[in-house]
């Protein structure tokens, strides 16, 4: 009991997600925080005001981080399949066509 | 990006860059914006050498020079939005009895005072007392720039620093002359002088010498009790 309880701790903090979501992840990283940069930079310039600046670029990075790190739901709609497990070994002598697999 | 440790790791990475180039972009900003600071007046009023002690227990003697001065100025286009704050400081000059090659420093150079303006974004770093604290943050209120902060209207200054020189003689000395210089403190960038040429928008400061002066010979002792009683 207290070791499922573990795992599912643990599982929660590890976050994983499938690849389709890192794809993603990445993408949203590198874009998302290039416009936060851009707009903290254009918005304090044009306002000169520095300090606008950096609170629109720390509170736009703290968003990007909220967005990324947790394991959103919306990460993980791409399961990966995997082939059913097979309960038969196969025999040594066994030849399997690569066409069978795909 | 396959856990949120390396989610987490990639993002942070990626944002020390962003912030990288977004304060680099910041800082060459200042190169854009003109700098035609002004000087009207930098003239000494009051001029006295006295004897004194480099400190309490020395048995030394030196002589110091107080120098009074009036001081016009228009700092107020080196505000901008990425200026932290200004350093304004005057100096007394004045050449080397032997000149270059004797052995001294061909000139002499000593600051007699000082100040530091913020900008209203470094406000809070002011070192003033509450109240006076206060009110600097009120005068600004509302503003990320305030242009007013840099126009200097000083009249019979007394001077932060009383000058010797390494002789400890100074008095009836010839050919001193004031001269203004400013710092530019920005949040991001380099620190930034007042250049001797111009550079492209940043004009030079002009007119920021006093005319020569001579210091006067050493005030007599019983002369001030005289005026004092």
């Amino acid at each position: 009991m207290a070791e499922q309880l573990l795992d599912q701790v643990g599982d929660l903090f590890e976050g994983q997600i499938d690849f389709e979501g890192q794809k993603l992840v990445e993408l949203l990283v590198n874009v998302a925080l290039t416009l936060v940069g851009a707009i903290a930079f254009f918005v304090g310039y044009f306002l000169q005001d520095i300090k606008l600046a950096v609170y629109i670029g720390l509170i736009g990075t703290a968003a990007v981080f909220v967005l990324v790190v947790p394991p959103w739901p919306f990460y993980n709609r791409h399961p990966v399949k995997w082939l059913p497990v097979g309960g038969v070994t196969p025999p040594a002598n066994l030849v399997i066509n690569d066409n069978v697999l795909k | 990006m396959y856990s949120s440790v390396v989610r987490f790791q990639n993002a942070f990475s990626f944002f020390t860059t962003v912030a990288f180039v977004v304060a680099a972009l910041i800082a060459s900003t200042d190169l854009l914006t003109p700098r035609t600071p002004s000087v009207g007046v930098l003239k000494p009023t009051n001029v006295q050498v006295v004897r004194g002690r480099p400190h309490y227990y020395s048995s030394k003697k030196e002589e110091y020079a107080i120098i009074k001065f009036s001081l016009d100025a228009d700092l107020s286009s080196l505000f901008t939005w990425n200026t932290k704050q200004l350093f304004v400081y005057v100096t007394a000059e004045w050449p080397s009895a032997g000149g270059s090659g004797s052995g001294q420093n061909a000139s002499n150079q000593a600051v007699i005072w000082d100040s530091i303006i913020t900008s209203p974004s470094a406000d809070h770093l002011a070192n003033l007392g509450p109240i006076a604290l206060k009110k600097l943050k009120r005068s600004a209120q509302g503003k990320s720039i305030d242009p007013s902060r840099g126009k200097l209207s000083i009249k019979n200054q007394r001077p932060k620093y009383q000058i010797t020189h390494p002789s400890g003689k100074v008095a009836e000395q010839e050919d001193v002359v004031l001269r203004l210089h400013y710092n530019v403190q920005p949040w991001v960038g380099f620190l930034t002088w007042n250049q001797d040429v111009d550079f492209w928008r940043w004009k030079t400061l002009r007119n920021n010498l006093s005319k020569k002066f001579t210091l006067p010979s050493i005030k007599k002792k019983d002369e001030t009790k005289k005026a004092g009683a």
